[in-house]
């Protein structure tokens, strides 16, 4: 054993050999993936030919048969394919679709009038907006207000007319929170500090007490205010009764106003439900187990059917706004649940450290609990925003122009007579993609949530 | 806890000592309680007196007589025999019957396929694993009420007329009138036979728990799963083949428009199965996806170690932590299936909401009675599941102290 | 702070409670509610050809569409002036009752029960239908009494499911009704050999077959197992209003009677020398007064809306796709032989 040797007989590893060529490259990924052993082959043929038939269905209908334009659904059905067939029912009558996407979206409502429902739209969005824009601050105040406030301001301007004095406040109310949001977006980027900042410096308060602040920011506030409202004073809208809602943004309106009404009273009676309070417990479980075991359509029933009964006649109230309510209440229940979940996953620890600093039950909710829980909720209550989003479509058997009667008022057309699977098909793509779309944003804030929790 | 309230009161701005009681815990406890039970005493007398107001000055009454009335319309399809000279509470049982009848079918087809697509979601082939999971997000995505018409309508368009009919096995026919079967029809001493499959499964129970004690006892394991096989099965078989094999079967055959004899479910029942089967399929393959993913693979690697078999691990390990995190998205799903079971009304398939909240609502007009009791049903099945498989889920529940 | 808040607004609740004043029906009669709101509120059906359909421009039309424009011209002097309301037939006279609309006109068949125990009045019958089957001729059915163990598609919530049980009781054929909520729904599962047969109202039948892809392999059996009164309904107890209605209607028919229609009005208004086309259009007498309408309340409906005979035309006739022939059919005007019979106006 000398050092000579030793020093000879150092390790030198070979090369390593190239990995063998059929776990590798593209053959390696196939048998890897697609032909691991007999019964997955046997699954990869089968998936490969179910595939292969509907796609090969899909187009023939969808694509190669489809007639495409056409003034009445007789002329799609009699449309000549090249080889020498009439279409009949083997391909899709697009055209009448397109004839009636506007229906389809829209309603009834009168068409120089839409770009009130594009602007609603536009409103909310910006209003949404500052949730993705990571220097801006106040998150939670600016969602609050678009759920809580939005609302009001869209039903004055979709309606129109004359707004009545509780509609006017309120709408106006939404504008001003609306203005300040995006000047507090606008500071936040332009000059790095919020509005509130800003107004309490320019007004040289910026040394005095916070109490004074308090005040300058309420009185700037008041300007806005008075702003907005002598400015929807001016509005001269044509009033467009509810009866000529319809279609997608039918079903959006009622879908977006329950979930926005579910947040809090969801809250709510999650809270009175694990109250200590008995009266207030059995109330709270009472409601949220009815209306959580009964199917939506009997609701629905229920609204149309008794509500007039439960009511005095001088109220006359609409139908839309009693199916609101309905679908409102329903909402409620589920996100009770999911609230309750929420605040379930919070530790004990939690309230019991919040309690030890001398918090009372109202700032121990507020400012420890629910916006932990609320974080959690989320994902579930994106999950429950799709789940009635689809439940809307239940409207139409009582009589509603959601997009699904609309679609099948296309088909009772004297032009489109007939026209029925197309619609539908239509209705269910649009359906997909807003609901696919939700779907996949809330998995993605499932992980972000997620990996917050995983970096603490 | 109160002692942290007075903490905080006192240390507020002063003043407020002539309101002090409104800090203390219990008086305004009882005060919040008194509070919200006057309003909703309030609210529920204030629709009270609007609904006697109202309906008196409509002329409608309310009262259950009605229920006793004759009905006078026909239901295509019921699971309890019916004739249009029935009252309408025996309208209200048949559509109950027909209801559950879906639901229950439809829980257990749909339970299975999501078990099989959940699994299939976590495949090793690439191309299952991607076909599973664009099943779920299509089918999931859609409203419900649109693949019940989807369904339907395609069902009708693929299946034959009667006189075409598919008949894969002599006596099971297939066509858009519906699917016939043979219907049993059980002689005298059938009833031995039934007994004797009770036996069984009582006997299995049994066994079963005998088994567990015997294993945690001794250590010894019994062969249970081939025993039980055999007592629920095999016992019945025994005892139906000794009484002379006590049963007929009635044949449908094709008479006039279409067949006769047997039994049968209309193509509605069946497009409807399938839709409900398909859409809650989904949320089950989700759920048990998201379940056997929470198990965490240390899981696994520590009952390796522990030198249990792979097929021990999943069973003994895996599955009983899944079924955790998959019992309760289950019960909502199964309360759904019931629930969405009243989607039936758009394609003709007689359950109670068709025809007891429709067609006898709309004959004798009696909404306040008929709503109330279609709710009624709804909510003892609804709380019904979810009471057993809360209880179920409490047993499994992590015990944590 | 908070606290303050939470007992304010409870009290307020409770106050706005106690102090809403016990529920009362209004007594305003209809004519009035209607003047002062300005519009009318005019319910009709989900989409059916003919009566009533929806345009791809919002717009509703149809032959009982004209019914309410009728009414709105008489009141208004504006046929226009109208919110349609598109229910269900599952809800239609709920809607009526809980006064959601003011009046309904949609396909309803008239019968004592609906007469008498749902608050409403039957006004009078601008339609005479009547249920029929119709078949695929591959089936070589010469009458619906072959229908023995028949399936039949029908529609819910209609007199349509009752008629078709009596008249398979009476005649011991043992059908199969498969329900449905949905028109299209039905009409395609027909179609696609769901069922032997459909049955609605012969109008309706007729609606069906224009959907058809093939319309010739389908025909209509002989046999009317029904009599179907359709036309317009009212809130009971309101009998001006009903006479408005009622008479709404029979200014259209009586216009054709006396050979007045929109395109002649004007001209016989200043021209004609019969007194009841004088008394009519309310050159002469007051016969509006009763009404409470202005005197060119029946000139305003024949002008705007036309008389019985265009409409017919116009929706039914056999330019349409519903092509039911009107000559000689009960819906003809008495003198040439049908049912269509206005009262004098005197």
């Amino acid at each position: 054993m000398s050092d000579t040797t030793h020093s000879d007989a150092v390790f030198r590893p070979k090369p390593s050999l190239p990995p063998p060529p059929n776990t590798v490259g593209v053959v390696g990924w196939l048998r890897k993936n697609l032909f691991g052993g007999p019964i997955d082959t046997i699954f990869t043929v089968v998936g490969i030919w179910l595939i292969g038939t509907l796609l090969v269905t899909v187009y023939q209908y969808g694509i190669a048969n489809a007639v495409w334009e056409a003034n009445s659904y007789r002329e799609c059905l009699d449309t000549v394919l090249p080889n020498g067939e009439k279409v009949g029912h083997s391909g899709a009558c697009w055209a009448g679709v397109a004839v009636w996407m506007n229906q389809y979206i829209y309603g009834r409502y009168p068409d120089p009038e839409q770009w009130r429902v594009q602007l609603c739209l536009a409103i909310l969005v910006l209003w949404l907006m500052p949730f993705w824009l990571p220097r801006v601050t106040a998150k939670i105040q600016t969602g609050l207000s678009a759920v809580l406030t939005f609302p009001f301001l869209a039903a004055h301007i979709l309606l129109g007319g004359e707004a009545g004095s509780f509609l006017m406040l309120t709408s106006s109310l939404a504008l001003a929170l609306f203005v300040t949001v995006w000047l507090n977006v606008i500071t936040s980027y332009a000059m790095n500090k919020s509005v509130g900042k800003l107004v309490v410096e320019l007004t040289g308060m910026a040394d005095k007490d916070d109490r004074l602040h308090k005040w300058v920011l309420l009185a700037g506030f008041a300007v806005v205010f008075l702003g907005a409202l002598a400015y929807e004073s001016s509005w001269d809208l044509v009033a467009v009764p509810t009866t000529d809602w319809g279609g997608l943004f039918l079903t959006l309106c009622i879908s977006g106003i329950a979930i926005a009404s579910a947040i809090p009273s969801g809250v709510i009676l999650a809270l009175g439900r694990r109250s200590k309070m008995p009266v207030i417990r059995v109330f709270c479980t009472m409601w949220i187990e009815l209306f959580r075991s009964v199917p939506l359509i009997t609701i629905l029933f229920m609204a149309v059917t008794m509500m007039p009964l439960f009511l005095p006649v001088e109220l006359n109230p609409d139908k839309l706004v009693m199916v609101i309510v309905a679908v409102c209440i329903f909402a409620s229940a589920y996100m009770a649940e999911i609230v309750r979940g929420g605040l379930q996953a919070i530790p004990k620890g939690q309230y019991e450290a919040a309690q030890a600093l001398g918090l009372n039950y109202w700032k121990v909710t507020t400012f420890i609990v629910m916006p932990q829980a609320l974080k959690l909720m989320i994902p579930n209550i994106v999950g429950n925003f799709i789940g009635l989003l689809k439940d809307t479509t239940l409207v139409s058997i009582i009589g509603l122009y959601d997009i699904l009667l609309m679609a099948k008022a296309s088909g009772q057309d004297p032009n489109w007579l007939g026209l029925h699977a197309e619609p539908m098909l239509f209705a269910a793509g649009v359906f997909f993609i807003i609901c696919f779309a939700m779907s996949k944003y809330s998995q993605h804030l499932e992980r972000t949530i997620a990996g917050g929790y995983g970096r603490r | 806890m109160a002692v942290i309230e007075k903490g905080g009161s006192s240390s507020g701005s002063s003043g407020k000592s002539a309101l002090a009681f409104i800090n203390d815990e219990r008086f305004r406890s009882v005060f919040y309680q008194l509070l919200v039970g006057a309003i909703v005493l309030v609210a529920g007398y204030y629709l009270y007196a609007n609904t006697a107001a109202n309906l008196d000055a409509r002329g409608m009454e309310v009262g259950f007589g009605f229920l006793g009335s004759t009905a006078g319309f026909s239901i295509a399809w019921s699971l309890i025999p019916y004739t249009p000279g029935d009252t309408y509470f025996h309208v209200f049982l048949v559509g109950i019957g027909n209801t559950l009848l879906v639901a229950a079918i439809a829980i257990l087809t749909s339970t299975f396929l999501g078990f099989v697509m959940g699994v299939l979601r976590l495949s090793k082939n690439w191309l299952i694993r991607n076909i599973a999971a664009w099943y779920v997000e299509i089918l999931r995505n859609t409203p419900l009420l649109l693949q019940i018409l989807f369904w339907f309508l395609t069902v009708f368009a693929l299946l034959p007329s009667p006189r075409q009919s598919l008949e894969p096995m002599t006596g099971f026919v297939l066509n858009n009138r519906g699917f016939y079967f043979p219907s049993p029809q059980p002689g005298d001493l059938f009833f031995l036979t039934a007994g004797a499959f009770v036996i069984g499964i009582v006997g299995a129970f049994i066994l079963s728990k005998w088994a567990t004690k015997r294993l945690f006892d001794t250590g010894q394991k019994t062969p249970v799963f081939p025993i039980s096989l055999g007592l629920i099965f095999g016992f019945p078989l025994v005892v139906f083949l000794v009484t002379g094999a006590p049963l007929a079967f009635d044949l449908p055959t094709l008479q006039g428009f279409n067949f006769v004899g047997g039994g049968s479910v209309p193509p509605a029942f069946c497009a409807l199965l399938l839709a409900l089967t398909i859409y809650h399929s989904c949320f089950m393959a989700e759920a048990v996806r998201a379940g056997i993913l929470s198990v965490s693979h240390g899981q696994t690697e520590a009952s390796y170690s522990l030198g249990l078999k792979p097929s021990w691990t999943l069973r003994l390990v895996i599955i009983p932590q899944a079924m955790r995190a998959v019992v309760p998205p289950m019960i909502s799903n199964w309360m759904n299936v019931v629930k969405n079971s009243s989607l039936a009304i758009a394609i003709g398939f007689p359950d109670l909401v068709a025809v007891f909240m429709q067609t006898s609502l709309n004959q004798s007009g009696h909404a306040i009675e008929i709503v109330a009791m279609v709710m009624l049903f709804y909510m003892t099945v609804s709380l019904s599941i979810s009471l057993a498989l809360n209880q179920y889920n409490k047993s499994v529940q992590l015990k944590e102290r | 702070m908070k606290k303050v808040n939470l007992l304010g607004l409870g009290a307020g609740l409770l106050a706005a409670l106690s102090f809403t004043p016990e529920p009362v029906m209004a007594q305003e009669s209809t004519l009035d509610i209607v003047k002062s709101r300005g519009i009318l509120r005019c319910q009709v059906g989900t989409p059916a050809p003919g009566f009533y359909s929806l345009s791809d421009d919002g717009k509703w039309s149809g032959f009982d569409v004209e019914n309410c424009r009728a009414v709105s011209a008489a009141i208004f002097g504006d046929p226009d002036k109208i919110e349609y309301q598109s229910v269900t037939s599952a809800v239609r006279f709920t809607a009526m009752a809980n006064g959601e609309s003011d009046m309904l006109s949609r396909t309803t068949t008239w019968t004592l029960f609906r007469d008498t125990q749902l608050g409403l009045d039957f006004t009078t019958v601008n339609f005479y239908d009547g249920q029929g089957f119709m078949v695929n001729k591959d089936l070589g059915l010469t009458s619906a009494l072959e229908l023995k163990g028949a399936t039949v598609c029908v529609l819910t919530g209609t007199t349509t499911e009752l008629n078709l049980t009596d008249y398979a009781r009476t005649n011991d054929l043992g059908i199969t009704p498969v329900v449905f909520e949905d028109s299209n729904v039905r009409d395609s599962t027909f179609f696609s050999g769901g069922c032997d047969a459909v049955t609605n109202d012969k109008s309706g039948l007729a609606s069906i077959r224009a959907k058809a892809p093939d319309q010739t392999i389908f025909e209509i059996l002989p046999e009317t197992i029904s009599k179907e009164p359709l036309g317009p309904v009212v809130r009971q107890n309101d009998s001006q209003w009903n006479d408005i209605v009622m008479w709404s209607v029979f200014a259209m028919v009586n216009a054709e009677e006396l050979g007045m229609s929109s395109s002649n009005v004007d001209d016989m208004k200043a021209n004609s020398a019969n007194p009841e086309v004088k008394r009519m259009l309310g050159v002469e007498g007051d016969l509006n007064t009763g009404l409470g309408l202005g005197p060119d309340w029946a000139y305003n409906i024949i002008k705007m809306v036309g008389n019985y005979g265009e409409n017919y035309e116009e929706y039914m006739g056999a330019k349409t796709v519903m092509n039911i022939p009107r000559k000689g059919s009960v819906n003809d005007l008495w003198t040439r032989g049908g049912l269509m019979y206005s009262p004098p106006f005197r």
